[in-house]
């Protein structure tokens, strides 16, 4: 099985493979994500009891916990391609590295605005220069900085090394995301939900959030495939099998 | 306590961002293949091109 499982990872490296592999499940993993974000969403807004202290205000926690979490993951695993393309050369990994920057960049703006957005209501102001925030921020900033940096240089191959190698520098910074809230005194809340123990919210109030952390999972792989894809499409722009591809669609 | 208008805020930011996460690379692949298309109509229209219709010096 694992003699299969690399065969398929070599197979996989195949730009004309890839483009085969990624059209078809792109688009299976949007499809996936579409029923989880309508069961979530749902639950989220009209099913889970407002809370005793937040209000509805709490029902931003369910775009906002997911989308934070997604922010720190991609970037993670942004590095970890970046690692293997920088050490393997191996072309697929830059460019999955490389779609991994904006999908990353999305969710952690969408972080910073529901977080920003909860936090007028409840803190009374929309920023604050609070450790989780700023960290939260500069890793905005570090995603951003990778997509400038493979932006600006004219070779993909060294533009996605060299934006790779700073990704692998900026994976520093998570762990310091990760515990602010314990290092420095924090306007943030701290640590509510755990994947292992128990939570400190409500069972009911777990689920959907749960459904939501799922759908964002499958959406990221559904528009990962899709960004990988194009960059695939534009660096073998001219190789006969894409003609071919081309010539046999029109 | 409904604080309707920062649920509404949020959880448009969040479909606007995400739309824009949908739209993009579709469009990215969409300009791909066109010119991918243009470039074979190109080098399809110069191999056609008879021999005798052709500039000589």
């Amino acid at each position: 099985m694992f003699k299969g499982l690399v065969g398929w990872f070599h197979k996989l490296g195949s730009p004309p493979y890839f483009d085969t592999f990624a059209a078809r499940w792109s688009t299976w993993c949007y499809v996936i994500s579409l029923p989880l974000f309508g069961y979530g969403l749902w639950q989220a807004l009209a099913v889970v009891p407002a809370d005793y202290q937040q209000g509805d205000s709490f029902r931003i926690l369910y775009i906002h916990v997911p989308a934070a979490w997604m922010s720190l993951f991609v970037f993670g695993l942004m590095a970890f391609y970046g690692a293997i393309a920088l050490v393997w050369r191996i072309k697929l990994c830059e460019i999955l590295a490389m779609a991994c920057a904006p999908i990353g960049a999305a969710f952690t703006l969408i972080t910073l605005l529901s977080g920003s957005i909860w936090g007028k209501p409840m803190w009374g102001t929309w920023w604050d220069w609070d450790p989780r925030l700023t960290t939260e921020l500069i890793l905005l900033f570090l995603y951003l900085g990778v997509m400038g940096l493979y932006g600006a240089i004219d070779d993909r191959r060294a533009a996605a090394r060299a934006a790779g190698l700073l990704s692998i520098v900026g994976v520093a910074l998570l762990p310091v995301i990760r515990y602010s809230v314990l290092w420095w005194n924090s306007l943030h809340q701290g640590q509510t939900i755990r994947v292992f123990g128990e939570s400190s919210m409500d069972s009911s109030m777990v689920l959907p959030l749960w459904i939501m952390v799922l759908a964002t999972k499958f959406w990221f792989a559904g528009s990962l495939l899709s960004r990988a894809r194009a960059d695939n499409l534009r660096r073998e722009t001219g190789k006969a099998w894409l003609r071919e591809r081309v010539e046999k669609s029109s | 306590m409904t604080y309707f208008k920062y649920v509404a805020m949020a959880y448009a930011v969040f479909f606007i961002v995400l739309a824009w996460d949908f739209i993009v690379p579709r469009l990215q692949i969409r300009q791909q293949l066109r010119e991918a298309r243009n470039r074979l109509a190109r080098a399809n229209r110069t191999t056609a091109t008879p021999v005798d219709e052709e500039l000589s010096r």
